[in-house]
């Protein structure tokens, strides 16, 4: 087997357990306090003024309207016109687009490949193939253009505005420089050698059916070689945000559920405050012995 | 002394420098005519070189918490391994499971789009104060966890921009965490849900839970002295009968006929807690709180336990210990008495602590339903149980939207329901509910003016509200006629004194404050006319 096809097993290896590890340490983490934040976007009739049950009077004797639609037109708005930014943030918006739209059509293409490449998988792979593979060579083109400009806009906002280059961390820019390499070797690789895409999709074929091909190109090479390294680092990034957000919206934001007598959530609790704390401040005094149960029903008086 | 303007970096928190970000007052928010002549120079005050020597406002020349200079090397060493361990417990799922989830997820999600920065009212009215951005004091944070934090190493360190942690890092930080009043405005503006508004919320618990370092007006003289004596305010359930007593005289030689708030009465459908605050400070809001109770028939209580007395639960700010300790004691009261719900009076951070935050840790007979005053009143006004006269609240009335009530719980039609009942002449500001903007006393400022931070208050963190409040006004600014600014929330109410007070609004644009039941009851035909008086307090 070749040196780019283990690459590419290796790291996209490391990208999807790095994803899970990190998804499922956010998962299982500890039933936290209420923090939710208005508007929350279940909330029927009110989410437009960021109203909630709290306005109703005895709220804990009425039925409780949760709209998942709510959540879902939410996140939709949030996530395909990038909402918040465009409003409160339009200088960056157009780059940001451009960039995101770039990676769901990349994505897109990706998927292609793999689906096409599953043995007896028809259909729409097949439609992608169709014309010598001019739809694939259209969407590379297309998704690579808005990912670009997008991500040299990016570059250059945080480069050129103060107040952004300021607050960036040297991982913020490497993470730019990253994908701009991927990007160009992308390029490279599309006009040099592979414009119809029949090597990434015998490649990726070659992978999904454990017979890795050999002999590849050098630029289609180097281009599997950056993308490994950026998608090995990705999960140890903030570009983790992609999935993260159902946590922080769902999870946190919009976590309204109250604690209805006898309810699941006691038993939850219970088992947290016999978790042992060891804070060490002298109103606490934890020794890692004491549990929360202990603190918090007595002490604090001087 | 100001030094010379520097635009710091994440890095720079641990250099030596005097002041490392100084308020420039040329860049202040400007104020609508005729506000806009005042010099902010003559309202500012800067901590003299002698008493600098013995605190530390190095990071603005600001202090809100005194910090004293460590005394030796040993001390220095303890305070900073002390700050290193509390990092390890802001991960830990046995010290921080309350708040773990949250964090994490906001410490390893920021872009550094900057999205948010604009929403937040203090790196705006300071004329963008480079250590006010919202994901400054997070960076920080992420900085030293990336080098000094479960896990660190200097490659996260590198790539983070971590800066040294050294004594300018460990005072600097601590004073940051008292330069954001928990709004949560940056949050809401954040495309990713990042919430730099608890990035505050978790190193105040550190300096607090680890060190014993918080704001004095909120542990020693607030929840501590709450769990021994009673209150915050120092009143003993002795004391605070009294006072009641006393209340309960003067509003019924005000409305015209006896006014008696009831003790302790078990079974009672309501048990009222105020922000014990109100009853030193605003006391026709108890008073006012009570008449409405009885002209409407409720069947209610207030209780002389200690603790239950005083609705204050400073824990939220600062510390998970001492606000469960609080909490808990408030809930199990409520159950003691047999009460049907709690209603919570015009006190915010009160109707955030026991409804919200502690909602999941009261556990059996003691999740007692909590209910805020706002709908409470509003049923009780669209009942025609009370006869209003709205015509006595004939001058121009706008509201605050406390963040803790709007922004925190969704409260927001309720108390417009109200005020378009009885004060004809209402308007909106801008913007207003859950976009409101925060008061600039929010997470116990109010209650804090030790040194300069009074000054800093009025000045930077309450200096926009200054201005919605002036242009929501606009066109009446004349004092012969009397505004009412309606912010039903005791801390601020506390805030928006200082703000009157310290731009002398009242004498130049009669603008009075005060809550929500004052006006309702103003506008009860039963009472005698003028329940509110147009003085200054
Ligand atoms: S907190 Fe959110 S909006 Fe603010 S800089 Fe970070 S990612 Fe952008
Ligand atoms: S919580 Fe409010 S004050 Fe604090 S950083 Fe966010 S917007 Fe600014």
């Amino acid at each position: 087997m070749g040196f780019v096809a283990i690459w590419a097993y290796v790291t996209l290896a490391v990208f999807v357990v790095g994803c899970l590890y990190k998804a499922i340490k956010y998962a299982t983490m500890p039933m936290h306090l209420r923090w939710e934040l208005y508007p929350v976007a279940h909330e029927k009739g009110k989410v437009e003024y960021g109203g909630s049950y709290f306005e109703e009077v005895d709220w804990w004797t009425k039925p409780r309207e949760v709209s998942k639609l709510g959540e879902f037109k939410t996140i939709a708005e949030e996530v395909l016109t990038l909402k918040q930014v465009h409003e409160r943030n339009p200088g960056l918006w157009l780059p940001s687009l451009m960039f995101h739209y770039g990676l769901y059509v990349l994505f897109t293409l990706g998927v292609l490949l793999v689906v096409g490449a599953v043995p007896g998988v028809r259909g729409l792979p097949g439609l992608a193939r169709l014309g010598g593979g001019r739809v694939l060579m259209a969407l590379a083109a297309f998704g690579l253009t808005l990912a670009t400009l997008g991500c040299v806009g990016l570059l250059a906002r945080r480069l050129s505005r103060a107040d952004l280059r300021r607050s960036s961390t040297p991982a913020d820019f490497l993470h730019l420089w990253m994908l701009l390499a991927v990007f160009l070797a992308s390029w490279a690789s599309f006009f040099w050698a592979d414009r119809h895409l029949a090597v990434a999709a015998s490649f990726v074929q070659g992978l999904v059916t454990f017979r890795p091909v050999a002999g590849l190109p050098g630029w289609f090479g180097a281009e599997v070689v950056l993308l490994g390294i950026f998608l090995a680092y990705l999960p140890w990034s903030h570009m983790t945000h992609f999935f993260a957000k159902y946590f922080t919206w769902h999870s946190v934001r919009w976590d309204d559920a109250p604690n209805m007598f006898g309810k699941t959530y006691e038993q939850r609790v219970k088992k947290l405050l016999m978790r042992p704390i060891s804070w060490s401040a002298p109103h606490i005094k934890g020794d890692g012995r004491k549990t929360w149960a202990d603190v918090a029903t007595k002490g604090g008086d001087s | 002394m100001a030094n010379e303007p520097l635009i710091p970096s994440v890095r720079d928190i641990a250099k030596n420098a005097e002041t490392l970000s100084p308020i420039d007052l040329k860049r202040i928010v400007p104020l609508p005519p005729p506000y806009d002549k005042d010099d902010p120079a003559e309202m500012w005050k800067e901590i003299s070189a002698e008493k600098r020597s013995q605190i530390d406002a190095s990071l603005d020349g600001v202090s809100a918490l005194a910090l004293k200079r460590p005394t030796g090397p040993a001390e220095e060493k303890r305070l900073l391994d002390g700050l290193k361990a509390g990092l390890a417990k802001l991960l830990s799922s046995d010290d921080n499971w309350t708040f773990r989830q949250q964090l994490e997820l906001t410490l390893d999600h920021c872009t550094h789009c900057q999205t948010c920065a604009e929403a937040c009212p203090i790196f705006v009215e300071s004329g963008h104060n480079e250590v006010y951005r919202p994901s400054y004091r997070a960076d920080v944070l992420r900085g030293l966890l990336a080098r000094y934090g479960p896990g660190g190493n200097p490659i996260k360190a590198a790539l983070q921009g971590s800066p040294e942690l050294n004594w300018n890092t460990f005072a600097r930080l601590a004073e940051l965490a008292y330069r954001c009043t928990l709004c949560r405005r940056c949050c809401q503006a954040c495309p990713i849900g990042v919430d730099n508004g608890l990035i505050t919320h978790e190193l105040r618990k550190l300096y607090s839970q680890e060190l014993g370092i918080a704001a004095r007006e909120a542990h020693t003289d607030g929840s501590v002295l709450q769990l021994k004596v009673g209150s915050s305010t120092g009143m003993s359930p002795a004391v605070v009968k009294d006072n009641i007593e006393f209340i309960d005289e003067e509003m019924s030689e005000k409305v015209g006929f006896t006014v008696k708030t009831p003790w302790d009465v078990e079974g009672a459908d309501v048990l009222l807690m105020h922000n014990a605050g109100e009853i030193m400070a605003w006391p026709e809001n108890p008073g006012a709180f009570a008449v409405i109770m009885q002209q409407a028939g409720i069947s209610w209580t207030l209780s002389s336990e200690m603790v239950a007395y005083d609705a204050i639960n400073y824990g939220l700010w600062y510390d998970d210990v001492q606000f469960a300790r609080v909490a808990l004691r408030h809930a199990e009261i409520a159950k003691k008495l047999k009460v049907k719900k709690i209603i919570i009076g015009e006190c915010g951070h009160a109707h955030k602590a026991l409804s919200v935050v502690a909602d999941r840790i009261l556990l059996g007979e003691a999740n007692v339903p909590r209910e805020s005053f706002a709908p409470f009143l509003a049923s009780i006004v669209d009942s025609g149980v009370l006869k209003l006269d709205p015509s006595r609240n004939d001058f121009p009335v706008t509201l605050h939207d406390p963040c803790n009530i709007a922004r925190a719980m969704g409260i927001v039609e309720p108390p417009r329901r109200i005020l378009h009942k009885i004060a004809p002449r209402f308007r909106e500001m801008t913007p207003h509910g859950v976009d409101n903007y925060c008061c600039g006393g929010g997470s116990g400022f109010a209650i804090m003016s030790g040194n300069n931070f009074a000054n800093w208050r009025t000045l930077v963190s309450g200096r926009i509200k200054m201005k919605q409040i002036l242009d929501a006004f606009a066109g009446e600014l004349d004092p012969s006629i009397p505004k009412y600014l309606c912010t039903p929330c005791s801390n601020c109410k506390g805030q928006f004194r200082d703000l009157i007070r310290a731009y002398n609004a009242f004498e130049r644009s009669k603008i009075q404050y005060g809550g929500l039941v004052e006006l309702i009851v103003n506008a009860m035909a039963d009472v005698k006319p003028g329940f509110l008086e147009w003085e200054f307090h």
